[in-house]
This record gives structure tokens, sequence and C-alpha cells, in this order.
């Protein structure tokens, strides 16, 4: 984390710390992983799960990484962690809305940021202290999320998807982490309405501005 | 009151999707605990006879347990499912160990237990006990809880929230358990720091030093709250010295804080003043360690408040001489020697001494206010930390190639169970721990500052 001078990376690596407890926290909740497999933790000064099962937090890891490379690169819209059913249908989304991150090149990631007020004071870019506490109170609600939405779907399966700005490029190298998906797969007009938005929080830290709600896709089936 | 509890509870509850503990609720209201506890309860049943469902509690059942099956107990204790808490305060149940064919031959030992339920599993864990002792609500919450470990967090904003009450005195109010043989430990008289030139601050030192005891417990038990008004009234030289003198402290802390700040900014007069050796005033005493005690643990004190209106008040006394002289002197070290610059300082004390008698005039009370203040030091726990002088020594080179040993006040941070020194010297030379150190221009030409500036 950025000592004195907060730099662009330092901001995406607060951001993924914490979609990291997000996502734990998530699997935790709706059940996706027995909930003996889980230990408590303390992040931000609050009580959190973690999964104990080394490849679940492998996979958690390996996939905030590779987040974190997009994030870089400025393409990054939104990065939404998606629950699925048995029969492999989405349930729900976990949102995160990054289209307010502050855009910088991909040259000056580690360059140290300032933002001087209108009248020339010096705004702190990074304040650790609110950034604490508004992650802990975006992770309280996450935690409680699990009573305002429907039950979870049994043996249901997770991932993690970003969807990217219209003029970013694919991901797509060798190694390839991310598997591209059409965004026409997505449901149509009818069935947007009946989904429902639960919102969680909007985090405004400085210059670590993002939003957080859940989509519920309709009952169907 | 009654229509307090019931708004306060829909914002929170309802509103906000917050999680109330009868804990919070009772400090937020300023009532007793036991009051909160009924007012929960009161809450939780009308509205869910309005609205079946939307407020859920956890309740917290005291008892004595069923003598549980071995196999069961512990199911119980590795099943950390969140949904009971089960805390023995007895030692495990030895018949839990003991034997099958055992069991009907002794008799059960009963287990105390404190049980932490949801209201779902309310009455499967009334089942499970042999008698109930005690039955109450613990929390409410909007719509339901997942995680039992969320309500850790009630507490912690109670902590974070009302740390600034002191224990000793709220208890009553919010009928906390309170063990009746409990004291404050007393600040101990500490080990006075290496000799100091004023004689004056020493004299009235002692006398102070005895009247802080019998006072300590009020002090520090009120002593937050006292602060900000005693620094302001301050001190008359007699009964209410003990008193302002925690007063002082963080006062004198704050002014400390500011100082250093001030001293960048120019035109401060607490360096100058530390500069007077021989104008061992009582006054220059008093200033002088206040203004040395550094900043980072004062500052960390009080930030603005206490402080702020007294720091204003005694610079601005003197600033206008004192930014002349800072100036004069600053000129006189660059461009000149040690020896000439020794001279240069020592014209200087007149002044300060000067400036200190006007100060003393004006303000009275705020220098009084300084005289009994020890050098920083917070009283925590009956511990006395902060930071003191000691005399230490300091060897240079000066620019004649002579080494040159010069004793001088330097600070040292401490932590003991011992009421600050009583003594408060002026110290002869400023404290080299500043980073204002070139600012103190006028030091009585000993720091190594001065050689420092010398080489130039």
């Amino acid at each position: 984390m950025a000592n004195d001078a907060p730099t662009f990376r330092s901001l995406v690596t607060h951001f993924t710390d914490f979609l990291t407890v997000a996502i734990h926290t998530i699997l935790y909740e709706r059940n996706i992983y027995p909930r003996t497999s889980f230990l408590s933790a303390r992040k931000y000064n609050f009580a959190v799960r973690q999964s104990r099962h080394p490849k679940v937090c492998e996979w958690i890891n390996d996939a905030m990484a590779a987040v974190e490379t997009e994030i870089l690169k400025g393409t990054v819209e939104r990065v939404a962690v998606v629950v699925y059913n048995q029969a492999l249908k989405p349930t729900e989304r976990y949102l995160f809305d990054l289209s307010r991150f502050p855009i910088v090149g991909a040259a000056d990631a580690d360059v140290p940021l300032e933002r001087k007020a209108a009248d020339g004071t010096t705004v702190s870019v990074l304040p650790v202290v609110d950034i604490e506490e508004q992650f802990r109170a975006t992770m309280s609600k996450l935690a409680n999320c699990g009573t305002v939405l429907r039950p979870p779907p049994v043996d249901g399966t997770f991932t993690v998807a970003i969807e990217l700005k219209s003029d970013g490029q694919a991901p797509v190298s060798h190694p390839q982490p991310w598997m591209p998906v059409e965004a026409a797969t997505r449901q149509g007009a009818t069935e947007l309405q009946s989904r429902r938005t639960h919102p969680l929080r909007a985090v405004v830290a400085g210059d670590l501005m993002f939003e957080s709600w859940i989509e519920e896709t309709p009952a169907a089936d | 009151m009654a229509q307090d509890y019931t708004e306060y509870l829909a914002i929170n509850v309802l509103n906000e999707q917050q999680l109330v503990s009868y804990r919070s609720l009772s400090r937020a209201l300023k009532v007793h605990s036991n009051l909160a506890k009924q007012m929960l309860y009161e809450f939780h049943r009308k509205q869910n006879a309005k609205k079946p469902g939307s407020v859920h509690a956890t309740y917290l059942i005291t008892g004595i347990r069923r003598a549980q099956s071995p196999a069961h107990t512990n199911g119980v204790h590795s099943q950390e499912d969140g949904d009971d808490t089960v805390m023995q305060s007895s030692p495990p149940l030895p018949s839990s160990f003991a034997p099958h064919h055992e069991e009907e031959a002794e008799e059960p030992v009963a287990v105390r237990s404190v049980l932490l339920v949801k209201e779902e599993h309310l009455e499967q864990a009334k089942a499970t006990f042999d008698s109930v002792t005690g039955i109450h609500i613990n929390s409410l919450q909007a719509n339901g809880l997942s995680d039992v470990q969320s309500l850790t967090e009630c507490n912690r904003k109670i902590v974070e929230s009302y740390a600034s009450e002191d224990p000793l005195q709220a208890w009553k109010q919010y009928g906390t358990i309170q063990n009746p043989n409990v004291k404050r430990r007393t600040q101990r008289k500490g080990p006075p720091p290496p000799a100091r030139i004023a004689k004056d601050a020493d004299a009235k030192m002692k006398p102070l030093a005895p009247t802080t005891k019998p006072t300590a417990l009020e002090k520090q038990a009120s002593k937050e709250s006292k602060d900000s008004q005693e620094s302001k009234p301050a001190s008359k030289p007699s009964s209410a010295k003990a008193t302002p003198e925690p007063s002082k402290k963080p006062a004198a802390v704050n002014r400390q804080g500011s100082d250093i700040f001030k001293s960048f900014a120019k035109g401060k007069t607490k360096p100058k003043k530390e500069d007077s050796q021989s104008s061992a005033e009582a006054t220059a005493a008093a200033t002088e360690p206040e203004d040395e005690a550094m900043g980072g643990f004062s500052e960390e004190e009080d930030d603005a408040e206490d402080g702020a209106a007294d720091v204003d008040e005694v610079p601005k006394e003197s600033e206008g001489k004192s930014k002349k002289e800072r100036e004069a002197d600053l000129q006189a070290m660059m461009d000149q020697e040690d020896e000439i610059m020794e001279d240069a300082a020592e014209a200087i004390p007149d002044k300060t001494a000067e400036e200190q008698d006007e100060g003393a005039i004006d303000k009275p009370d705020s220098q009084q206010a300084e005289e009994p203040a020890k050098d920083t030091v917070t009283m925590e726990n009956g511990r006395r930390r902060g930071r003191r002088r000691v005399m230490k020594k300091k060897t240079v080179k000066d620019e004649d190639g002579y080494l040159v040993t010069k004793e001088e006040a330097a600070w040292e941070s401490f932590s003991e169970d011992e009421p600050p020194p009583k003594k408060i010297e002026a110290a002869p030379a400023a404290s080299t721990n500043k980073p204002a150190a070139g600012k103190k221009a006028a030091k009585a030409g000993q720091g190594n500052i001065m050689s420092f500036f010398s080489k130039k």
C-alpha cells in the first residue's frame, strides 16, 4: 500500500483486496462451499469469513490478479461475481461498477497521484481510514445480503466476470485467463425488468470510487 | 423517553437496517442496560404485531444446561456453525468424558452456560437447558442475521464511539458490572530529571506535586471533560494548581505541537524563550519544557480543541519583538562564528527575559499554567508517559578542531508508573531534537547546531 504517495497501482490493489474478501464472503453467505470450510478472520477491523480450502483461495487470488491487470490497463467498466445454479444459469450477480476510477495510462501506473481541491489545497487521494470504514460498511451489508435475497441455489457455483468499456481491447493473450463471452447472452428487455436489484454501497474514499449492487435474476423455473 | 427509543430503533433497525444490540442502545440513549433490554423487547413485540417478521432478534439465555452426551457435546463444540455460541463458565463437564456406564452412577455436574441464539432457534435452545435463570434480547436486526459474527461490529462501534466516557463513572448509568474493590492507580512520583537551572520552578513544583496525588482520581476521571474548561480559566497559584495541572499538560502539549509548526512559520516566541539560560525565571523555566516537549507525542493528544486557544494567546503577545530578534539572530548565526554567536546569544536572553516579563504581566494565568506542567506527560491508566528533559553530554568538534563537550538537555520519552518529575528547569540550550533546529536561532550558543552553521 502507498505510504506517502498513493499511486494508481495502490488504488487498484486496495480494490482487489477488498474484492477478494467480498468473494469469500459471498461464498460463505450463499453456501457455495460448506460453511464449515470457512474460518473467521479479521479484515478492516471487521469479522469476515475466509475459505480454508487451498484451491479455492488459489483460484480467487489468480482471478484477482487477472482483474488487477485488466483494471491497470483501464479497460474495465464493471466486475461481476456471478452465482450460478446447478443448471449453470446465473441466479445472481454481485456487481462492482468501476467506471469512476481515475483514468490513468498504463505507463503511469506507478506515478504518485495528487489531487488539489478548487482552492488549491491538497486533498487526500487515498484516505486509508475512510477506505477502511467504507469497506467495513460494504462488507457488513454484503454479509447480511443473504437475508434479503432468495435462498441460494443448491449445489451452485460461481465465477468472476468483467465487462469492458466499449473502447477496450479484449484480453486475449497466450496464457488466456479470461474467456470471452458475448454480451448478447444477457437477458432480453422483459427479463431485465423483472430483475431485482439491491444496492449495496457506493464507496467514495478519495479517488477510490465505485458502486456495488446485487442483481437477482427473476425467479424462473 | 418512551418515544425516543421507538424512534431511535425505528430509524436504526428498520430504515438503516443496522444491528442494534442492547449495549449500543443503552449507550446511545444513556439508559441502564436492563432498561435497554426492555426497550428492545417492547419494540420487537410491537413491530412484529404490526407486521410479522419485520424485526428479528437474537437472545441471550443464561442457565444451567442439561448434561449432554459426550458425542453431542463434542458435536456442539466443533460445529462452528455460527448458530449457537456456547460459552461455559465452568470447566468442561467431567462426566462428558467419563465412560458411559458411569453416567447413571454419577451426579451430572451442572454447567452454567450463556447461549446466544437467533430467534428461530430459541425454543430449541431453551429445551437444552435444565433451568433458565435469565433470558433477554441481545440484539435486533431488520431482516434476520445470517452470520452471528456480525454482532461483533456492535461492540466495536461502542468502543469507538464511547471511548471517552470514563467507565468508573459511567457504570452506574449503564449498569455495567463493577467490582467494588477496583481503584484507579494513582500517580507515583518519578525520579526528577538531572539538575536544571530554574530554581523558582522547582520551588513551585514541589508543593504542586503532593497536591496532585489526592486529586489524581478525580482528575483522571474527568480529565478530558475538564481540560477544555480548565485550560481557559487556568490556575491561580494556590489551590487550583493541582487540577489545572493535567489540563495544562494537554494544553501545554498542544502548545508544543503547534509550536513546532509555528517555529517554521517564524515569529514564534517560544523558541526564543528557551534560550534564556541565566534569566532563570519561573516563567522562562516553565515555558521551555513546554516548548521542548515534542511533537509526535503531543500531537496525538487532543489535536486542536484545548490547545488551540491557549496556543494563540501567549505567542501573540510578544510576536512582534521576537520576529525581529529571530531574524537578527538568524543573520548573526549565519554570518558569524561560534564565539561571536555566543555573545549574540547572550544578548538575546536579556531581551527574551523582557518578553517573558511582559508575558508574565499580560497572562499570569497561562504562565502559571505552564509552570507545573511536567514536560508533556499524560496520565493514562496510572502510567506516566511522555517526554522529559534529560541532561546529555554531547561532544562536538569546534571549527578550530577542538572537541567541545557540552551538556545539554535532550528529550527522551519515558513511560513509568510514577508521577512525572516535578522539576522543570530552564534548559541552557534548546533541545536538539527539534527539526526546527535552524529556526532556534538564538540558542545560547551551545548546541551543535551552531557548529553546524559555522562550518558554512
